[in-house]
């Protein structure tokens, strides 16, 4: 048996909870600072080439930030962080704010692995519904299913992109007509433009990288775990309606199964995103690693780091309010 | 550096949207209902026409800046030509003409020049252009506080002084033949800026303000889009141009391929040559060839002690069979004998190319002292063994550097190819000089200059070169102001070079563009590429 947890336990773990996200957002973010830092080449010797004094070259690495060690050079970023600045783009886009540059690409990017995830999961509750039991002759339709969804996302958003292409390509050759807004893909049209480069990107990392099969085969063990609990025959028994207690009890299982895919779909995002030229975080990320813009690469992963981060945070607040054992455990 | 591309724009057409065959009505469910809507919502745009009148063109780079002083990349270079304008240009023919300026004249000593403004020019904010922003120019391109790569393209000029609202003299520090040809560095507005130290991070970099005849109305991540300057002193025909970040060469391709009425792109600059059988008999796509002044070499770091040996080092040139290479991995070209492309005035026909002869590369390594055992030649217990490193964004690089490897091999010289990105290469390779071999293509404005490539010391000799009867010549061409004696220099250089190698310099390709047959009177300028954009126009 469980007893209620009083505040100060709550707040304790709230605590800690807190600070052990803090230490993984510095770690993470450190990491990344590091690694672009001591990597090959750097943003003064792309600017100037073989060109400019020796005076000119440490101006610019002053106003760069690169003429002080890592340590104290992330110290730094990292002072200025804590107050919300994340600086200016140098190479990639000169000048620009990378809080501003930085939020609107991962706003196109967390959007597109949620919708995506969304999506699938509701799906695969949908299948897992329609189908029931498991039977022999399902077979037939989660084999093929299963070997199409194993391909890479970007390998089904690159076949996609051909394959409409070449589709309204052939439309069109009876010539008097015009293809739609976004023909030939890539587009280069954002969102507010037209909704289907967002879509097709949608669809390809849901079909890719079996993350529907994924999700259906999990949905599909914790539904039956669920159904066949011993509570539910109690429940059965009264005669209540068993749908809200069925729902209740998945809430949790489908926020961890949402929450532990969420950095492999992002990842997925980054490379789909870029054949469907929207502008998001892979974009950016790739692009300015390119031109070693370290303001622009650590606060993009700033974003990344703490969307995973609170993502979990969140879980871990739903867990302790459907399921106050959750927090005893962790006491 | 690489090849200059080339753009086109789309015709406009007032063309119907995709029809659809009605659907036949059926009983509705709620699901139904829903897939419709969703079929729907993508549908949509099906019907929704082009934009019309807008030239598209891909770029393989974003600009590294859009202010024209921190332009460090070919994809910079050519979107600067809609946005600012120069004192004088060169025109179709190659003769300087006045762009900002509308006459000019030069003092009897040929010390100074007096540029005559053209009047009524307008910056694109509506104020006037004047003598003021002329000597604004050159002072913050001048002032130690701005730090950009082409620094030296202002050093000829000793000072500028503006002689009255449109006109403006500078006193020079060297006299040439034509000193008005000298002045095609872009001006920027003097009222847009607080002082002449101007910062790489200032805003005008991403929203710059011009007097050309385009003027930039969105700067986004991926897109540039430039409208049509209304108070524009001359005329274009076009009415708006989309320049949008593509590095992927397959899908410049696509793009263009897929072009039609609004869609798509209308060129692309650079056709790698597996590519160019995709347009060689299109219908909607015409090849231009247009002639860049560049040309691809295989550089010796003379630092190795091997290489440092002129025997080897002529071995390895004995070895490539460089007719073989272009035309398996890079299409058309010129072989080249020296530092020149065959269309510059310095090239000197007199200079034999260097055939493939394995037999003769052997006896001159066994002749320096390199004995092959098993598959390799050594010396003493030095092997012949090469790091041949190379920037990843060269054009069909891989097999290339295959290729070069298995040419070597058969003289007993092992190579192993390292294939890294630009910043790395720019780093392991031009600054700290880690590498035996490498592959690369030097690019030029206009005619080559070849002093920072071989003379001792300079910055651009990354390969540790240094020759002493070379650098005589190369302190000769310097001082020399009459452009026979200078070119009877660079052809004796020619000569020099092609005896030392310093290089094996391996060919100028034949570059082409790919040009949508919807635009006409197109004229590519070789490097900067749109200077004679104002006169395309969609047929």
């Amino acid at each position: 048996m469980s007893r209620p947890l009083g505040l100060g336990a709550m707040s304790l773990w709230a605590l800690r909870r807190a600070a052990r996200s803090l230490a993984l957002l510095v770690g993470a973010s450190f990491l990344v600072y590091a690694t672009l830092r001591t990597a090959p080449g750097n943003m003064v010797d792309l600017v100037l080439g073989l060109n400019g004094t020796e005076e000119a070259r440490a101006t610019l690495r002053a106003e760069f930030g690169l003429d002080s060690g890592v340590l104290l050079g992330y110290a730094r970023w990292a002072a200025r962080a804590a107050t919300g600045d994340l600086g200016r783009s140098i190479t990639f886009s000169p000048g620009e704010g990378v809080a501003e540059l930085a939020l609107g690409a991962f706003a196109v990017t967390l959007g597109l692995a949620l919708v995506s995830l969304l999506l699938s999961v509701t799906f695969a509750y949908a299948l897992a519904v329609a189908l029931g039991r498991p039977q022999p002759r399902q077979g037939l339709l989660l084999g093929p299913l299963s070997f199409l969804n194993a391909a890479p996302s970007f390998v089904v958003a690159v076949c996609l992109a051909h394959g409409i292409n070449a589709l309204i390509h052939l439309q069109l050759q009876g010539g008097g007509r015009v293809g739609p807004s976004w023909y030939p893909i890539p587009t280069y049209q954002s969102i507010s433009d037209s909704l289907a480069p967002f879509s097709f990107a949608m669809i390809s990392i849901s079909l890719g990288d079996g993350l529907f099969m994924d999700l259906f085969n999990a949905v599909r063990a914790e539904l039956r775990a669920v159904s066949g609990a011993q509570f539910m025959s109690a429940v059965r028994a009264k005669g209540a309606r068993t749908r809200p207690h069925i729902v209740k009890n998945l809430v949790v299982p489908t926020l961890s199964l949402f929450t532990a895919r969420l950095p492999l779909v992002l990842s997925a995002v980054v490379v789909v995103e870029y054949i469907f030229t929207l502008d998001g975080s892979g974009y950016l990320l790739f692009e300015a690693a390119k031109v070693r813009d370290v303001p622009v690469v650590v606060g993009v992963s700033l974003f990344f780091i703490a969307a995973v981060i609170l993502m979990n945070l969140i879980l871990d607040l739903v867990k302790a309010k459907v399921d106050p054992r959750e927090v005893a455990r962790v006491e | 550096m690489s090849p200059s591309p080339l753009t086109l724009t789309p015709p406009p057409s007032p063309t119907p949207p995709l029809r659809r065959t009605p659907p036949r009505p059926r009983a509705s469910t709620p699901t139904r209902a829903a897939l419709r809507a969703l079929c729907g919502l993508l549908l949509v745009s099906l019907v929704t026409p082009a934009a019309a009148k807008t030239y598209r063109y891909p770029e393989s780079s974003k600009p590294s800046s859009l202010l024209p002083f921190f332009v460090e990349n070919m994809s910079g270079v050519r979107i600067s030509e809609f946005v600012f304008e120069s004192l004088v240009t060169k025109n179709k023919r190659g003769d300087v003409e006045g762009v900002l300026a509308h006459s000019w004249s030069v003092s009897p000593d040929g010390a100074t020049i007096t540029f005559q403004l053209k009047p009524n020019v307008k910056w694109h904010d509506g104020k006037p252009f004047t003598a003021e922003d002329v000597v604004f120019t050159v002072e913050a391109a001048q002032d130690p506080k701005t730090i950009f790569a082409s620094k030296s393209k202002f050093r000829f000029i000793r000072s500028a002084r503006v002689m009255g609202p449109a006109q403006v003299q500078f006193t020079l520090l060297r006299t040439t033949k034509n000193p008005a040809a000298d002045f095609t560095f872009k001006i920027i507005p003097k009222h847009h800026f607080t002082s002449t130290a101007i910062n790489r991070l200032d805003r005008f970099s991403k929203y710059p303000v011009g007097t050309g005849p385009y003027k930039v109305a969105k700067s986004d991540l991926r897109v540039i889009k430039l409208d049509r300057n209304a108070d524009y002193w001359g005329r274009a025909s076009i009415d708006s141009i989309e320049m949008m970040h593509t590095p992927d060469s397959n899908e410049q391709i696509n793009l263009l391929k897929y072009s039609g009425e609004g869609a798509g792109v209308q060129t692309v600059i650079f056709i790698p040559p597996k590519s160019m059988s995709t347009f060689e008999n299109s219908d909607s796509v015409v090849l231009e060839p247009y002639h860049t002044v560049a040309w691809w070499y295989l550089a010796f770091n003379h630092k190795n002690p091997a290489l440092a040996d002129l025997s080897v080092r002529k071995a390895v040139a004995l070895t490539l069979n460089r007719e073989e290479l272009l035309e398996a991995h890079l299409g058309q070209g010129d072989l080249l004998s020296g530092p020149f492309t065959e269309s510059s005035p310095y090239y000197n026909f007199d200079v034999e190319l260097r055939e493939q002869d394995v037999e003769e590369a052997k006896s001159l390594l066994e002749g320096a002292g390199y004995k092959l055992k098993g598959k390799e030649r050594v010396k003493g217990n030095a092997k012949l063994k090469f790091d041949l490193v190379i920037n990843k964004d060269l054009p069909n690089c891989q097999p290339l550097a295959l290729s070069i490897q298995a040419d070597l091999r058969k003289a007993g010289i092992v190579v192993e190819p390292k294939f890294v990105d630009a910043a790395l290469y720019n780093e392991q390779v031009m600054k700290q000089g880690k590498f035996d071999l490498t592959v690369n293509i030097w690019s030029f404005e206009e005619l080559e200059d070849i002093f920072p490539l071989f003379r001792t010391g300079q910055p651009q000799n990354f390969i540790g070169y240094s020759n002493a009867a070379i650098d005589e010549q190369l302190d000769a061409s310097r001082k020399e102001s009459d452009h026979k004696t200078y070119k009877e220099i660079m052809m004796r250089l020619h000569l020099m070079l092609n005896d030392d190698l310093p290089y094996v310099f391996l060919w100028s390709l034949d570059v082409y563009s790919g040009v949508s047959r919807q635009l006409s009177d197109i004229f590519i300028q070789p490097y900067n590429y749109f200077t004679f954009f104002k006169d395309w126009s969609f047929k």
